[in-house]
């Protein structure tokens, strides 16, 4: 054999070679997913009871923030109930992307030590992890849906591009958070009081309209203020997402993507000596 | 646990199969085992010092043929894990090139990716992707794999009720069955009860073919002249010397003040 199959030298620029680097991580995508697996099944999410206990968290949680909203509000009525499963169950999609990837790189300490893969992937897998978890409130919101009567139409399908856009920065911020976490470890015990703060900093207990004037200009700093307004107009109210919404949540989502992922694989090479 | 780079391709006795030229690795690590924000906060402006600057490799260029079984002695911190590292890709090199003409698998632990919630069977698909086989490869190794961690049920149980050595078993089971071009072993067989030793070591005998080269680091120097028939001697991430096994590890022994006893007394 005259040609080697495999060359390493330094990484130019520090970012390893992106064709090769993508080639490996479409070739490893399997292990993405059954790597996602065994953490849910670690989590005990393989039984049926853990399954079901994936629908009865989120809706016990909704269930007691909707009392929250009617001992001081004094009234909620069933559209209030819809909007506050459907961005709650959103809400947790981003937040257990966030906890989960924070921890992702720290706790693949084995794998990264001892077998050359795309790093990338431990982050993705915590984010298939929050996906895996999302997916069955998704339709639990359409049964609420259905039951609260709530209005239907073909705006109704503005919820796959933003449920993309939703994806996109949970892999950003997942994979921003893994590549933080291994330099400063106390990050992902902040994560709480972070996703507490943005709870209800969104438009989850209110709805987006609802709020004051004077401190609305301060909403366009929040990443995840539009997206979950735009999620609300669309599953809720059955109404298309405003430009300016989708607009905020696509520039926010593509930013964090791009940034944290830059910056990740800039760092990557550091986390076999820094572990 | 193993790491398979590429599928195998085909060799002759004495072509080479890695090429190390001036290798240099040097990487900044934090001194604090867990490095948190709130300590690099709490001594802002005392001028600490957070990191450390650490030079594993020099220089290092060494070529390694097929048929070749090269051992990698040296003390602790003499780089010896580092070349591993870099001849594998887990870390890229700072200086030089490595250029590495065929599949390569690393066995530098035992059981990593295995999570201890699955099954032996579930654990034998995770190990093996995380190693870069893809699913059909491994359908087409798992009745060898089985056999060879002669777990025979109990393959079918949560790895959580396994025993330390039934872990080791099935963890080297998975490494062992897949036949690298080049296969680099990092003291993993160092583990595990007497029986499993000899029959990790047997294994290694086995994969000792002309079309195959092994890279083996052990501080285990018995081990090392009985499986070897090339040694290299690292010290503070230099080449020192390069040569028949005997005679390295005479001069390694020289170098290091310890009797003839000491290569002896360690374990495989």
């Amino acid at each position: 054999m005259s040609q080697p199959v495999v060359v390493y030298e330094p990484f130019k620029a520090g970012l390893p070679p992106m064709r090769e680097y993508l080639r490996q991580l479409r070739h490893r995508r399997a292990f993405i997913s059954e790597f996602a697996r065994s953490i849910l099944r670690e989590q005990n999410y393989g039984s049926a009871f853990g399954q079901l206990w994936l629908i009865l968290n989120p809706l016990l949680l909704a269930s007691v923030y909707y009392l929250l909203i009617f001992v001081i509000g004094g009234k909620a009525d069933t559209t209030r109930f819809g909007h506050l499963t459907a961005t709650l169950f959103l809400f947790y999609l981003i937040a257990n992307s966030l906890s989960e990837g924070a921890k992702s790189i720290t706790s693949g300490q084995r794998l990264i030590l001892n077998t050359s893969f795309p790093r990338i992937m431990l982050p993705i897998s915590a984010v298939v992890v929050a996906l895996f978890r999302f997916i069955p409130t998704l339709i639990v919101s359409f049964v609420i849906h259905a039951i609260l009567r709530l209005p239907y139409s073909w705006e109704m399908l503005w919820a796959i591009p933003i449920l993309m856009i939703a994806v996109v920065l949970a892999f950003g911020q997942a994979i921003l958070i893994s590549c933080i976490n291994v330099y400063f470890r106390d990050i992902s015990s902040m994560i709480p009081y972070l996703t507490r703060s943005l709870l209800y900093l969104s438009p989850i207990l209110f709805e987006a309209g609802k709020i004051s004037h004077s401190i609305k200009k301060f909403e366009i700093l929040n990443p995840i203020f539009y997206l979950l307004d735009s999620w609300s107009r669309v599953m809720v109210h059955a109404e298309a997402p405003t430009a300016k919404g989708m607009l905020h949540a696509s520039i926010f989502a593509f930013t964090i993507f791009f940034v944290g992922t830059y910056f990740f694989l800039a760092r990557e090479r550091d986390f076999a000596v820094r572990l | 646990m193993i790491s398979l780079s590429d599928s195998s391709h085909e060799h002759t006795r004495g072509s080479i199969a890695v090429s190390v030229q001036n290798l240099g690795l040097t990487y900044t690590t934090s001194i604090d085992k867990k490095p948190t924000l709130k300590a690099r906060l709490k001594s802002l402006g005392r001028g600490k010092k957070f990191t450390r600057r650490v030079e594993a490799l020099n220089g290092v260029t060494l070529d390694v043929h097929y048929g070749t079984v090269l051992g990698i002695i040296g003390s602790n911190g003499a780089g010896k894990s580092s070349l591993m590292r870099v001849i594998s890709g887990i870390v890229p090199p700072t200086k030089g090139r490595v250029e590495v003409y065929g599949s390569v698998s690393t066995l530098l632990a035992l059981g990593v990716g295995f999570n201890p919630a699955m099954t032996g069977r579930e654990n034998v698909y995770l190990g093996g992707l995380a190693a870069g086989m893809s699913q059909a490869e491994i359908d087409g190794k798992f009745e060898a794999i089985a056999a060879f961690s002669e777990l025979g049920d109990a393959i079918d149980a949560p790895m959580r009720t396994y025993s330390s050595g039934m872990f080791a078993r099935l963890a080297f089971s998975v490494a062992a069955i897949v036949e690298p071009d080049i296969l680099i072993v990092d003291e993993a067989l160092s583990t595990g009860d007497a029986k499993f030793k000899e029959k990790s070591l047997n294994r290694m005998k086995e994969l000792r073919t002309a079309d195959r080269a092994l890279i083996l680091v052990s501080h285990a120097l018995a081990t090392i002249e009985e499986l070897c028939n090339e040694v290299i001697w690292l010290n503070k991430g230099q080449l020192m010397a390069r040569g028949k096994p005997a005679e390295v590890i005479a001069e390694y022994q020289k170098f290091m003040n310890v009797g003839k006893s000491a290569s002896s007394d360690e374990d495989v």
